[in-house]
């Protein structure tokens, strides 16, 4: 007995100066934040209790509510787009090459940077004029351009034309054709010689690429043409409009920006998915392989069902993380323009520091923190059935 | 394994004991070389703990200014303390009852920290002082003032200016007097300065401006001020309500709206995107880049530092047409004595001397005008900034303004900040723009603004409603404070 209690009493011991701090530093602020929610609270005076005031401004604050749309849009986006970045990054680092350690230690690294000095580094890669991102983005997008001008009447710079030149199209059915036709309008004497019939292959997907440029490109500037406009040369941070102009709710510019820089730190998923990959048993991909499954079938039936626990997860991470971020639009925009990236979490900072209402910010906190909980247990209920646990 | 114990514990108690030995350092540390000249008296002075801000040359200014303080008495030391961010700082240390014993605020910060308690009051001290009101320029103080008390007093002030570069307009002389204009003198109002600005303006094949001869975005530090400039006002002296959509501003921001939609914003922001910072060789005005520009008294210092040989001059920013000027925004930076700090009576000794000497050696040396009506007669003998006398006049020009000291100033100011850029980004629809076609000059700027009007008057108004309501939320909530100023 006496043994016991001591064991007991050193295992506590080992974990009381966690205890204490966990009590002190988030415990304490955690209900503290709870009582002042319901207070009037300016930092230099004592909490006056106001009831439910602050929720009831919440409901007619019109910045709040832009600050949760903005955080909310977010999160629809970067969160499904970081998932799948991460799984097919995570596939590729799982691929059996040389050099796979170093390209898992690379893609790893930007995780490392401290986020003030990602968002001073993409600050300079969102530079309108010198930025790298726009030079890149111009080049492409005139190249593309110029190709799809090939094909189709681009706006006022072709008058008289008909907005789809036939012979022009003509060019772009061939290897269209060839990628249709390829395995089994291939003859026997290009299927004996596999290099060849390689060779084939890479044209046929090369031109169903190029004719997916213009395409798609074409109907970006008849479309949309202001948006392709500025696809030349975005101004990122700066601008406030959304991303497709026509839809007021979609991410603006500069919310695009901060999705495409979250991005940077999609290595760390991936490092998990590539755990759980390779713990994924041989013998499916072998038993799928006998029964004669494709790439595609094999991911979308053994792969993802297999790494389900661990998408959970990060999924959960994501969210709790999206509605916490707060340094980079502090560093880079400090909420601007327009507010169309003010997340949550900066409205809070702002109320408590910069207008002096501790009380509003701690109701916001709370409000924040009742969603989160809602968001991680509905992706629980949702993921319920999806989920594939091997224990059970 | 005992061994291992001991090393370990000894290890815990070794940093304790370290921990509790280690003297804290304490403003009453003597540094021998630092405080060489004050070594017979260090010990009966008090120390006072002076937070301020400040970098560069400007720091250095108030150094001196302090050091002159420490040097013409032996009865209080103040160590001027360089502090980034000083208004949170303050404010955090004030909740945690450990304030500095002066501190340098901005004239923003007065009526969160006096709402707050966080100020002593001055006035009964100023009158036992023979500090008077005529002592300064009345909208200098008045920015420390907040319900009939004065919680601040000046240190640096700011007055605000049109800057224009001579060498571009030597090189246009020609197409200016063309366009009827004299390249010899400024813009006498808003309406001219758009001609000028018209002619002086360089484009690329693109479109892409090379030269902007004025661009209302740069520096876009004080974008809450452009309706003043057109007879507006952000609150009703008389009733303090908020009238940020009064015509006079709708005017001022459609003006505004013009200049995005005649250039094209796309075509500016990739323009502005190439400014440097304004303390560099590449700040937009000093690198020739925007000809003419709205700026404080302190930059003719930063474009000699950066410029020495470029040719500017500097004149009254120009009001509308039939408003009456000149005029010019006036804020500043103040300083004021925390409530709980350890020596009142003695930091209060401090800011006095500050009042009646300090800021003219101060201001002097940072290259700026002073709030005190008459300052000392060296104060102007060889001042570093050469067009002072632009400034001076500014400050005392009855036209002249500051933005009255509100329980909401600075949620208004981010408001008006937001309202900018939307009227700046919105898009005008693509069926409006087609109205400006065959249209040219004077009548294509006239129909732009007609096109805008709505939207801006729209915001504005938003901007109104949602800072009235802040404002009477605020006022309420007050009524529930115990120890309110009210």
């Amino acid at each position: 007995m006496a043994a016991s209690l001591r064991r007991h009493l050193t295992g506590y011991g080992f974990i009381l100066p966690w205890l204490i701090a966990l009590v002190l530093f988030i415990g304490y602020p955690f209900i503290a934040g709870f009582y002042f929610s319901f207070c009037d609270f300016p930092p230099l005076k004592s909490p006056a209790f106001i009831g439910l005031d602050n929720y009831a401004e919440l409901l007619e604050d019109a910045k709040f509510q832009r600050s949760l749309g903005v955080t909310f849009i977010y999160a629809a986006v970067a969160i499904p787009l970081g998932v799948v970045l991460a799984i097919t990054l995570a596939m590729f680092l799982n691929a059996r090459i040389r050099g796979q350690s170093f390209y898992r230690v690379i893609y790893y690294i930007p995780h490392l940077i401290p986020t003030v000095v990602v968002a001073i580094l993409w600050l300079w890669i969102f530079n309108p004029k010198f930025g790298l991102l726009n030079i890149v983005l111009a080049g492409l997008m005139n190249l593309a351009d110029a190709w799809t001008g090939l094909f189709f009447g681009l706006g006022a710079e072709t008058p008289g034309q008909g907005f789809v030149r036939p012979e022009a199209v003509a060019l772009l059915a061939a290897p269209a054709l060839a990628a249709v036709s390829m395995g089994r309008l291939v003859p026997q004497w290009v299927r004996r010689r596999p290099e060849l019939k390689t060779f084939l292959a890479s044209v046929a997907a090369a031109g169903c690429v190029a004719a997916l440029v213009a395409i798609l490109n074409a109907a970006l500037h008849f479309g949309l043409p202001v948006d392709a406009k500025n696809l030349h040369s975005p101004g990122w941070l700066a601008d406030g409009n959304p991303l497709p102009s026509f839809a007021s709710f979609a991410p603006s510019w500069a919310l695009w920006a901060l999705i495409v820089m979250s991005m940077w730190g999609v290595g760390q998923m991936a490092v998990i998915y590539l755990a759980k990959l390779q713990d994924v048993p041989v013998e499916l991909y072998e038993a799928a392989d006998i029964d004669g499954a494709n790439w595609a079938q094999k991911t979308w039936q053994i792969t993802v069902p297999m790494i389900s626990p661990v998408i959970l997860f990060n999924v959960v991470m994501a969210i709790i993380g999206t509605f916490q971020i707060f340094a980079e639009p502090y560093i880079m925009t400090g909420g601007g323009p327009e507010d169309k990236t003010r997340f949550v979490a900066v409205f809070v900072y702002d109320q408590a520091f910069q207008y002096q209402r501790v009380g509003y910010a701690s109701a916001v906190a709370w409000v924040l923190f009742l969603m989160i909980v809602a968001l991680t247990v509905l992706a629980f209920r949702v993921s319920q059935k999806r989920v594939y646990y091997a224990g059970r | 394994m005992r061994g291992v114990h001991v090393g370990l514990a000894g290890l815990i108690v070794a940093v304790f004991l370290i921990a509790w030995l280690e003297t804290k350092p304490a403003l009453e540390d003597f540094d021998p070389v630092r405080h060489a000249a004050f070594k017979d008296t260090w010990n009966q002075r008090v120390h006072l703990a002076y937070w301020e801000k400040w970098g560069s040359f400007e720091a250095d200014a108030c150094q001196k200014m302090v050091d002159t303080f420490n040097e013409v008495q032996n009865e209080i030391f103040v160590h001027y303390l360089r502090t980034s961010q000083v208004d949170r700082k303050a404010m955090l240390a004030a909740i945690g009852r450990d304030p500095p014993d002066v501190v340098g605020l901005w004239n923003s910060n007065v009526v969160p920290f006096a709402e707050g308690g966080a100020l002593m009051p001055l006035e009964g001290l100023m009158k036992e002082s023979g500090l008077t009101r005529d002592f300064y320029i009345e909208n200098y103080l008045k920015l420390g003032e907040f319900e009939g008390h004065v919680w601040a007093l000046p240190t640096a002030v700011m007055t605000m200016a049109l800057f224009y570069n001579k060498e571009h307009f030597r090189s246009k002389a020609a197409e200016l007097r063309a366009a009827g204009l004299d390249p010899d003198r400024v813009p006498q109002t808003i309406e001219e300065l758009d001609r000028y600005a018209d002619v002086l303006n360089e484009f690329e094949a693109d479109g892409t401006p090379r030269i902007m001869g004025f661009l209302p975005t740069e520096p876009g530090w004080f974008n809450h001020t452009w309706g003043y400039y057109f007879g507006g006002r952000l609150i009703d002296p008389e009733t303090g309500r908020i009238t940020t959509d009064e015509t006079a501003n709708v005017r001022a921001y459609a003006w505004i709206k013009r200049y995005a939609e005649t250039y094209g914003r796309e075509k500016l922001l990739r323009f502005k995107s190439g400014f440097g910072t304004f303390d560099s060789p590449f700040n937009a005005f000093i690198e020739g880049r925007v000809s003419m520009e709205v700026q404080g008294v302190w930059f003719p210092m930063f474009i000699r530092r950066h410029r020495p040989q470029m040719e500017f001059g500097v004149a009254p920013f120009p009001s509308a047409a039939g408003v009456p000027g000149p005029r010019s925004v006036m804020e500043q930076d103040v300083i004021g004595i925390p409530r709980h700090c350890k020596h009142p009576k003695e930091a209060w000794k401090f800011v006095c001397w500050v009042q009646k000497e300090g800021i003219a050696i101060l201001s002097r040396l940072q290259g700026k005008n002073t709030a005190i009506r008459n300052p000392p007669a060296w104060f102007h003998q060889g001042h570093p900034n050469l067009e002072l006398k632009v400034f001076e006049d500014l400050a005392l020009a009855p036209e002249s303004f500051i933005v009255p000291n509100t329980l909401v100033g600075q949620e208004y100011r981010d408001e008006m900040n937001r309202a900018f850029e939307h009227i700046w980004n919105w898009p005008v629809e693509l069926e409006k723009k087609s109205a400006l076609e065959g249209l040219t000059g004077a009548a294509r700027q006239a129909k732009i603004e007609a096109l805008c009007r709505e939207e801006v008057a729209r915001t504005l108004a938003e901007v109104r409603q949602e800072v009235q309501r802040q404002l009477d939320a605020k006022i309420a909530r007050r009524r529930l404070q115990p120890g309110s100023a009210d």
